[in-house]
């Protein structure tokens, strides 16, 4: 049986977790399992109009990939909390990093942390936060 | 309090009866790269997607001319959703005017009524007239 690890920190940098770049059969599976057929995201043609060089991937595609770089750091947590903002879209063939910062821990409020997701532009595509908490049983089931 | 803040919260549809069905939820977490014998947290964004959901919302689009633009998602937890279990799925929508947004929350009880979790989806209604184009094609 290992020891518990120690709680994290205030300023403790998550390890960035790189992700895609998604191609067209990645959202096209996406699109199909989430139930999100948005063309936006399938249709190059739909996205030219609309003046991306490609279709965006799916935002929710993204902010849900927050869910394993958050477990694979700390799998003793409970995730209580994940919330984001798209501020700008990634678009297919981007590849996409994930980092995360612990900005605040408390007994009330848990582990915070905030998060980004950049694309290809400097920019964040996503901003977000999570809030962490003991797991009750060895993490989230 | 803004009159935003204070608008009401009207039933989007009526309560639902849903479920984390293990194969789906399996399928679903290999495309966010997630442990696939575990359900993911965003799940529910499966259930806000059915269509009985978006035909409300796009009914609403289409009298406004505009489209939907997702811009803003959050999950809350009071406890870790289970693979096979069934969860009870009420959905109520605002509407906020300045700027013009749909905000959805989801609240996720157990059949007992007992929390689970709730699910804010914010939606900025984009005018088709404000939409770029990059060609009348």
């Amino acid at each position: 049986m290992s020891a518990p690890l120690p709680p994290p920190e205030p300023g403790e940098r998550l390890p960035a977790m790189e992700i895609g770049p998604f191609d067209a059969a990645a959202l096209a599976r996406y699109a199909e399992v989430s139930g999100d057929d948005n063309p936006l995201h399938l249709d190059d043609a739909l996205a030219a109009k609309i003046g991306f060089p490609a279709p965006p991937v799916h935002g929710m595609k993204l902010l849900a990939a927050f869910e394993p770089m958050l477990k694979a750091w700390r799998s003793d947590f409970f995730i209580a909390e994940l919330g984001g903002t798209f501020v700008q879209p990634v678009l297919r063939g981007d590849k996409v990093t994930l980092t995360g910062r612990v900005l605040r821990v408390s007994p009330e409020e848990g582990v915070f942390v905030r998060l980004y997701a950049h694309g290809s532009s400097r920019a964040p595509a996503i901003m977000a936060d999570a809030t962490l908490r003991p797991a009750p049983s060895g993490g989230n089931s | 309090m803004t009159a935003d803040a204070a608008a009401e919260w009207t039933p989007l549809c009526a309560p639902m009866r849903v479920a984390v069905d293990a194969a789906q939820a399996a399928r679903y977490a290999r495309e966010i790269g997630a442990d696939p014998s575990a359900a993911p947290l965003s799940f529910p964004a499966v259930w806000l997607a059915q269509p009985v959901l978006r035909a409300a919302i796009a009914q609403i689009c289409e009298e406004a001319d505009a489209v939907p633009v997702h811009e803003a998602q959050r999950f809350q937890y009071a406890a870790p959703l289970t693979l096979g279990a069934h969860y009870e799925l009420a959905v109520a929508l605002r509407r906020e005017e300045k700027p013009p947004r749909l905000v959805l929350q989801a609240t996720v009880t157990t059949p007992e009524g007992a929390p689970v979790g709730r699910c804010e989806t914010t939606l900025r209604i984009v005018p088709r007239a404000g939409l770029p184009k990059k060609d009348a094609a």
